[in-house]
């Protein structure tokens, strides 16, 4: 192969990993520009979704029922944190809110590991999606391609939806200002339930997608809540086109760093966020508050 | 701030006459239980330095925990280090490690805290795993404890559970003393000045980016302490002392016991090493109940043990002394 073409297709493989990253990292960003809560137990809904798909695929054989089933499953365990575990510590305070959610996250993966075991899972894919497929003179596997798709589907409807609706104007104001949007005679609290239930939607479906690539594990959690954390550092919480970029950014840093320096891959992401702290503390898009 | 009166003074010689009896009370097991419990009081110490004191909220105090842990067994070990040598040399490098990460994340408060120390702690993580020629990666490293030689004395054998629970004991009594003593230090003040309301430390004139850090690494001192300790009591290392789940231990801890008395993470250090050894012998699920525990107590008890024994102490306090007036 020569360089364009091993480029093209470390590029494309960083795109896949970008995108399936901004999924799970834009209900992660508007869920703290919303509530000021950093959601720990975000990681820990995207491996449920991970996990429901096995299951679901398991029960009725097909792939499709659990790619439609699962992310929903999983939005109402996320409601259901939101309503009855978030909602009552509200009045203690972030750091209070940011443990809960550390101690769901901490209860979720545990309870993984004793329903599904320590090992990881295999995912059998539908033949319409294993396989490569080839273009340009690149042979490139199917069920990335099929990520790929899915992802940018998901993106637009959710740009679509924030920008262009009058949902998406309410949610952006709740946003931006939590006690006008409750003044204007918005049913705020509802709003973040709905807010939250979205955002476990979009973990969920990286979940199910990202887990026959990413390999189903029970510490499949603790490894992208990382790279998630990097991505709401770096766009700046609270900013969905800031996750977008960073994403992105994250993703093409990994895989290129695996192409040129193997050894430090991990390394450039951690430079990444540290020079963006230091020069942007508040991260590429977002406001200093 | 209660002084020392002569009441506190012989409580206090009470306490350390029980923990030097100790030895000649319980079992060998239940003595290596205690060892355990007072080396994991000076690594909540260490943390409550910063979350209870300071109100910063870290993810990563397991990097200075295993800095100091790794950096002992491996002096130990390629060294020939003694004890207090190695000991001390963990301490250092962990309050080396928490100068160089406290430069970056000191600057931050709140959300960005946890998360930079979040990931520092990561990074340390991927470090120990790939420095396999230094740390072993996954499969550890083992030394024994040197032995204890003091100048102008025989040296002291440390493979005795006793000796070793004794030489365990003085330092966490020591470094507890410290951060007792430190709350009431200027500095110490001021940090939990800064907790309240940084801007007006600012305003007074205080060097709020240069308190922060020297907080911060005395922090990391004795955790990195603590963490020496940790891995010559079990005279292996490995990224078990460093991972995320070693971060989360601390602050697990630190929170069940409560963070506004002194002596609340102790009390949960403690509590929790007890029941972690009561509860393995019933079920491998024990982290599942740490975290229904502490979710628990996040929702309906956010002062911890600490805070619960303190409420009913006052309510029954509150009792007695209502007749009183009444009549």
């Amino acid at each position: 192969m020569d360089w364009i073409t091993t480029l093209a297709v470390q590029g494309l493989h960083g795109m896949v990993y970008g995108m399936l990253l901004f999924l799970v990292a834009s209900g992660l960003t508007l869920i703290f520009g919303m509530m000021g809560v950093l959601n720990f137990a975000h990681g820990a809904l995207y491996m449920l979704g991970a996990y429901f798909s096995f299951s679901i695929l398991r029960w009725s054989g097909s792939f499709w029922a659990s790619l439609l089933v699962a992310p929903l499953a999983v939005a109402a365990a996320g409601m259901a944190i939101e309503r009855f575990f978030l909602r009552k510590v509200h009045a203690h305070g972030h750091a209070h809110e940011l443990l809960i959610t550390f101690g769901i996250a901490y209860i979720i993966e545990e309870l993984v590991k004793m329903i599904w075991g320590n090992k990881p899972l295999l995912v059998v894919l539908p033949p319409a999606l294993s396989g490569s497929a080839a273009f340009f003179g690149i042979q490139y596997p199917v069920y990335r391609l099929f990520i790929l798709c899915v992802s940018l589907l998901v993106f637009i409807l959710l740009f679509t939806l924030l920008f262009k609706t009058r949902i998406g104007i309410i949610v952006r104001a709740a946003v931006a200002n939590k006690q006008m949007t409750d003044a204007l005679g918005f049913n705020v609290p509802l709003i973040f339930l709905l807010l939250f239930g979205m955002g476990a939607w979009l973990a969920g479906l990286a979940g199910v997608i990202g887990g026959p690539y990413l390999i189903t594990n029970p510490g499949m959690a603790a490894t992208i809540i990382i790279d998630l954390f990097v991505v709401v550092v770096v766009g700046g919480l609270g900013s969905v086109e800031g996750a977008l970029i960073a994403s992105l950014l994250i993703g093409w840093l990994q895989s290129f760093g695996i192409l040129f320096l193997p050894q430090f891959a991990i390394v450039f992401e951690f430079l990444l966020m540290a020079l963006v702290l230091i020069f942007r503390p508040h991260g590429l898009l977002g406001e200093a508050k | 701030m209660k002084t020392i009166t002569l009441r506190n003074t012989l409580l206090l010689m009470a306490f350390l006459l029980f923990l030097a009896l100790i030895p000649g009370l319980v079992s060998e097991f239940n003595l290596n239980l205690i060892t355990g419990m007072a080396i994991y009081s000076l690594f909540v110490l260490s943390y409550n330095i910063l979350f209870g004191n300071a109100g910063l909220l870290s993810f990563g105090h397991a990097a200075y925990f295993g800095m100091g842990a790794y950096t002992a067994i491996i002096l130990f070990k390629k060294l020939k280090f003694g004890i207090l040598a190695g000991l001390f040399s963990g301490a250092a490098t962990g309050a080396l490690l928490g100068l160089i990460f406290g430069l970056f994340v000191v600057r931050l408060g709140g959300t960005y805290f946890a998360l930079l120390t979040l990931a520092f702690n990561q990074l340390v993580y991927a470090a120990a795993e790939k420095f396999r020629f230094l740390t072993g990666g996954e499969d550890g490293v083992a030394a024994m404890r040197p032995k204890l030689a003091l100048p102008g004395m025989a040296s002291i054998d440390m493979f005795s559970s006793v000796n070793w629970y004794y030489l365990v004991m003085v330092i966490v009594l020591a470094g507890g003393a410290f951060c007792w003593y430190f709350t009431r230090t200027p500095l110490g003040r001021l940090n939990e000045c800064l907790r309240e309301n940084e801007d007006r430390a600012r305003f007074i004139g205080y060097n709020v980016y240069a308190s922060k850090l020297a907080i911060y690494v005395i922090s990391a001192f004795f955790a990195g302490l603590a963490g020496a300790l940790a891995g010559a009591f079990q005279e292996f290392v490995t990224v078990t002392f460093i991972n995320l789940d070693k971060a989360a231990e601390v602050l697990i801890m630190t929170f069940i016991g409560g963070a506004r008395y002194f002596w609340g993470p102790i009390l949960g250090a403690c509590f929790l090493t007890w029941l972690n050894d009561l509860i393995s012998s019933w079920t491998k699920h024990w982290p599942l109940i740490q975290g229904a525990l502490f979710v628990a107590l996040v929702m309906y008890a956010p002062n911890g043990l600490s805070g619960l024994v303190m409420s009913l102490r006052d309510r029954l306090w509150a009792k007695a002394a209502t007749p009183r007036p009444a009549a």
